[in-house]
């Protein structure tokens, strides 16, 4: 009877992945129990160790090397938040990425880390060989090289951290379903945060901002400007490769496709073009730091929103939300209404001439004169239509309660 | 054998779909590479489906189809929950058409 020995640790894991293509089935059987002892220990330490600094990391970045494997337990660190600067680039990026965006997240939201908790910040670099792609696993933020053709290392586009970033902050609050309607506006709210960081970052004001998400992923070669356009989604890129960017902007251009993985869980990154675009048009008619009004609109509509939310609802969260900040028929509530409005999806009980006045009131396109009957009775039918909300929210509060 | 890679979502799913996806036939590859991927298939073929990342946000997710004389046999695991053959298959397979 033959025994297999355990050499855990030692062994690099590209080495033991190799091993499993050995034809010596020995070989293979002890490779493969190793990887999985190995995987084994290092997610039971994992899972120590966030225990144990669970109620007080703040926010405690880590970032691992996958050394191009595609088992995040076989990682290797490659900077801690008490050590020195790694030696490889993409680590100290995803490191500088993770702290802006979890500095984003505090200072102007006064969020700790992705679960208002401190959550442990956990990234991983150099996933898999030419991984073209960023994702959220539920708990860790994982991103990979690019093949060098068509995308470069993902770690060097900051928006596209922080979205990966926010998709855990998404999952700790609304909980958006990531399919359909419900997933587009997951996407969605990942583009919003993810653009605001950047702009945060470089202080840009609304009008100083690109608004493109993913600006360095394309490779050079690649006739792109990014991976999404906000500012005006289906633009973002438009080539003899990939063809043209099928984002739509509005509902009439809503993309229909099956909620398969085929069918990316029913176009979730083809619809979030449409709330994308809605945020836009709201920060650009408020003006200034994008983050401070429109940011905050969304960020509070995020929190109380519900994870089978469709575009609809989300829209009027976000009006009932800019309501109770700012004031019913403010400026920023009126941007708002207008926003969704040109988007196609207007905001349920306002009727369409009073939305219509408002948003030409807030585009300072309309006649004072007009301005002051329309507006004073938008204004009344705003806060009528804010308190009615706040009176069902009171309602199902009771019947909560019973 | 003929094995077909399909790949889909993730951050450039809506550039990808319009890629076809890849394909080889075992019988215009060298003996040993031959044995290598008969080998990986087989593993994948006999290993467990991972389930529950299906959902993770921006995973990509991979469909390796088997077409072996009558028999077909349709694999699909994604970043979030993958095994160790699969992966090892992938990784053979994604390495292969990166050199093609």
């Amino acid at each position: 009877m033959s025994r297999t020995r355990h050499v855990n640790c030692v062994i690099p894991p590209y080495i033991l992945e190799k091993l499993l293509e050995s034809d010596d089935r020995q070989v293979r059987q002890a490779a493969l129990d190793t990887l999985l002892t190995t995987a084994r220990l290092r997610g039971e330490r994992a899972v120590r160790a966030s225990f144990a600094a669970a109620a007080s990391a703040n926010g405690r970045r880590t970032v691992f090397d996958c050394e191009q494997g595609r088992f995040l337990q076989l990682a290797v660190l490659a900077r801690s938040e008490d050590g020195p600067p790694a030696t490889d680039e993409a680590a100290n990026r995803a490191f500088d990425a993770l702290g802006l965006t979890r500095d984003f997240y505090q200072e102007v939201f006064q969020r700790n880390s992705i679960d208002d908790r401190g959550m442990r910040l956990d990234g991983y670099v150099h996933f898999a060989v030419k991984f073209n792609n960023a994702f959220w696993d539920g708990r860790e933020m994982v991103f990979g090289d690019g093949d060098g053709v068509k995308f470069g290392d993902l770690t060097r586009s900051l928006d596209v951290i922080a979205h990966e970033l926010t998709h855990g902050v998404t999952d700790f609050t609304a909980g958006f379903e990531y399919h359909n309607q419900s997933g587009a506006l997951n996407e969605s709210i990942s583009d919003v945060f993810g653009t605001l960081v950047k702009q945060w970052s470089l202080k840009q004001s609304v009008e100083e901002a690109d608004w493109l998400i993913g600006t360095e992923v394309w490779t050079p070669g690649i006739d792109a400007d990014a991976l999404r356009s906000m500012k005006a989604p289906g633009t973002a890129f438009d080539n003899a490769q990939f063809g043209r960017d099928p984002q739509p902007d509005r509902m009439s251009r809503f993309v229909h496709m099956p909620d398969t993985e085929e069918g990316d869980h029913g176009a979730v990154h083809y619809n979030s073009g449409i709330p994308n675009k809605a945020f836009y048009l709201t920060a650009k008619r408020i003006g200034g730091f994008a983050w401070e009004a429109a940011g905050l609109i969304w960020y509070e509509s995020l929190k109380v929103s519900q994870a089978d939310f469709q575009f609809q609802d989300f829209a009027d969260t976000t009006y009932r939300k800019a309501g109770e900040l700012f004031g019913a028929g403010s400026t920023e509530q009126s941007a708002v209404l207008a926003a969704w409005r040109e988007v196609e999806v207007p905001i349920s009980g306002i009727p369409t001439g009073v939305a219509r006045a408002r948003s030409l009131a807030v585009d300072g396109s309309d006649g004072a004169g007009r301005e002051d009957g329309v507006a004073a009775l938008g204004r009344q039918l705003s806060a009528l239509s804010t308190r009615v909300a706040e009176l069902a929210d009171d309602v199902a509060a009771l019947k909560r309660a019973r | 054998m003929k094995v077909t890679l399909a790949t889909y979502g993730g951050q450039a799913a809506v550039a990808d779909p319009r890629l076809p996806p890849r394909e080889l036939d075992s019988d215009a590859l060298p003996g040993n590479a031959a044995a290598e991927l008969s080998r990986l298939v087989a593993q994948a073929v006999a290993a467990p489906q991972e389930g529950g990342g299906g959902r993770a946000a921006d995973a990509m997710s991979y469909t390796i189809t088997v077409e072996d004389g009558a028999r077909s046999t349709v694999l699909t695991q994604s970043d979030a929950a993958m095994s160790l053959a699969f992966a090892a298959l992938l990784t053979w397979l994604e390495k292969y058409f990166a050199k093609r």
